[in-house]
């Protein structure tokens, strides 16, 4: 096949964003992690806590996650569908026009402009913004399936366009709402129908922005980087299906214990608990693929971050299915055990696979050899360190959270004040920070790692990695 | 129950046969081999 028809300028365009985006992230994150622990750090009104953590959320979702399946949906579907993509110029217009967006966003959030949905906060001239910017992306890459130029179709390929179509519809219905003035709208939904529209949006977007996309990432550059095809196609196809069609119903886990009609919280519990199948129908199938292989570990740091990763979306959803058990949930719901189930996801499953799949581009499209493997190695151990850290630290924290606020005395009155259970967590916030603070300098050593491959790398040209030729 | 949920559960038991559809055709004898050749078609697309 003749690679340089493929258009390579958006791949890195987009790799340079997510980079970018995924950096005030994790920087945002570490300011909001400071102000839980130093609240005269919060300067109102546009730099308080309030204003920041959704400014953290959608960094990291929209920004960071969603950067990076630009990017990566770019490459995969021109080589599996072994044409162009479809239009370069919608490309470079969805490229300055997710940078827009991000940015609008960013302001009316520290503007305080919020709808109060979570993971939805935007309002509505920023909801068609996010539309707009969808609709160009999803045309493109189904325009490109359209005209491929292989008939089977790899799973990745099935994953991408499940996220494509599952995204559109999720925002769309749960975008409607009532404008009543520039920057004020009102849902149109009320009361429970209002929260469990919110919250099969709000999961949903878990799996079609969190697992979806990471999956078809994972899926596609374990079997390039190890050179053996994944353990089973099959497997892998009734994964997907089972997965998209178990997904819809499991909502319902955020809103246990409250007046959503009992029998779909029910429907909600029982969903997620068959969802551990098709989840570890990719984890079981990522560890076979590694058979005969698993001294790569060892000798390619690449497989490293994958098969870490994908462990950790097998804990992920392990540990998901377990928090919408209604019993289990009255114990851990609103506790700071949540937050670490979020962050084993987005720091350890989302981001290990984010950066196995740059690390993988980055010496490709640009003719370089990554310049040096020491630095991806050392990059490797301090996000997992970080992640680690931070997850363990606020789990125990969780509990004792948990613990505290369930405690009685014999005249049935709380031991604990509220007051006091706050106090407690201090130090497991202080851990959450310098694991974060870890996790941090993990990212700069990557990012000085990929400046110095593309600013003076050794070409390729003699290397056994192939180069992807310019457009 | 409500023909609200007599609704949503006929939905998910609609699409609960379509995902059986789905399984029967993927190992279908016919299809069982074919559906194994993008894994390797996959690893020679650079
Ligand atoms: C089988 C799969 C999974 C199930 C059943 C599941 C279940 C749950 C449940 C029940 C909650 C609510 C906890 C509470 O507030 O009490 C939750 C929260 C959350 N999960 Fe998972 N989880 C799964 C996988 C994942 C994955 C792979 C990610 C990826 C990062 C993820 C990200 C999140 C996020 C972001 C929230 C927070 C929602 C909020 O803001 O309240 N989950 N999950
Ligand atoms: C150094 C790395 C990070 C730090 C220090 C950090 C810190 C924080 C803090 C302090 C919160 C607020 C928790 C609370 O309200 O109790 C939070 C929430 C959140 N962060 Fe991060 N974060 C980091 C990385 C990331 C990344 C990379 C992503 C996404 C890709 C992400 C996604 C989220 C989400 C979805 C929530 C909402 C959690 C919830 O609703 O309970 N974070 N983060």
């Amino acid at each position: 096949m003749d690679t340089p028809q493929y258009n390579t300028d958006i791949v890195r365009s987009f790799i340079l964003w997510s980079v970018i985006w995924g950096l005030v992230a994790i920087v945002v994150g570490l300011v909001v992690s400071v102000q839980m622990t130093n609240p005269e750090l919060n300067f109102p009104p546009y730099f308080t806590f309030g204003r920041l953590r959704p400014l953290h959320t959608n960094a990291g979702i929209y920004g960071w996650a969603v950067g990076v399946i630009f990017a990566t949906f770019y490459y995969i579907v021109q080589r599996l569908c072994k044409v162009r993509i479809w239009s370069d110029k919608l490309a470079t217009f969805q490229l300055w026009f997710f940078n827009a967006t991000i940015i609008a966003a960013a302001i009316s959030l520290l503007l305080g402009f919020n709808t109060s949905k979570e993971y939805h906060e935007l309002e509505w001239p920023v909801d068609i913004m996010v539309v707009v910017l969808w609709v160009a992306f999803a045309i493109n890459i189904i325009m490109t399936i359209i005209k491929r130029q292989e008939e089977q179709m790899y799973i990745s390929l099935w994953y991408m366009m499940a996220a494509i179509i599952g995204v559109a519809i999720l925002y769309l219905v749960n975008a409607a709402e009532v404008p009543v003035s520039l920057f004020k709208s009102y849902s149109i939904y009320a009361g429970t129908n209002d929260a469990n529209v919110q919250w099969w949006f709000g999961h949903n977007a878990v799996a079609m922005v969190l697992t979806a996309p990471p999956l078809a990432m994972f899926y596609y550059f374990l079997p390039k980087t190890t050179g053996v095809p994944i353990y089973s196609h099959k497997i892998s196809i009734i994964s997907f299906w089972s997965l998209i069609f178990m997904y819809l119903w499991t909502g319902t886990h955020h809103l246990l214990w409250t007046p959503v009609p009992d029998w779909i919280q029910t429907l909600a519990m029982a969903f997620s608990l068959m969802l551990i199948a098709p989840s570890w129908g990719s984890v079981i199938n990522g560890y076979l693929s590694m058979k005969g292989q698993w001294h790569q570990m060892r000798d390619n740091y690449l497989v490293k971050f994958l098969i870490i990763g994908i462990t950790f979306y097998g804990l992920q959803t392990l540990q998901g299915p377990m928090q919408a058990i209604r019993s289990f949930s009255a114990f851990i719901h609103y506790t700071d055990w949540v937050p670490a189930h979020i962050h084993m996801g987005t720091m350890g499953w989302v981001s290990m696979i984010a950066f196995a799949s740059i690390y993988y581009l980055v010496p490709r499209i640009y003719g370089k050899e990554l310049y040096s493997i020491q630095l991806a190695n050392l990059h490797f151990w301090l996000i997992l360190i970080g992640q680690l850290i931070w997850s363990i630290s606020l789990w125990i924290a969780g509990v004792l959270q948990a613990g505290m606020w369930n405690a009685m005395n014999p005249d049935g009155s709380l031991t604990y004040t509220f007051m006091e259970t706050m106090v407690e967590m201090y130090p497991y916030w202080w851990a959450r920070t310098i694991g974060g603070v870890i996790f941090l300098a993990g990212v700069l050593v990557f990012v000085f790692n990929l400046i110095k491959t593309i600013r003076g790398g050794e070409s390729l040209v003699s290397s056994a990695v192939p180069v992807e030729g310019r457009a | 129950m409500d023909l609200g949920s007599i609704l949503y559960l006929g939905v998910t038991f609609g699409l609960f046969v379509i995902f059986a559809w789905i399984v029967i055709k993927t190992y279908s004898r016919k299809n069982r081999d074919r559906n194994e050749e993008a894994k390797y078609r996959m690893l020679d697309d650079d």
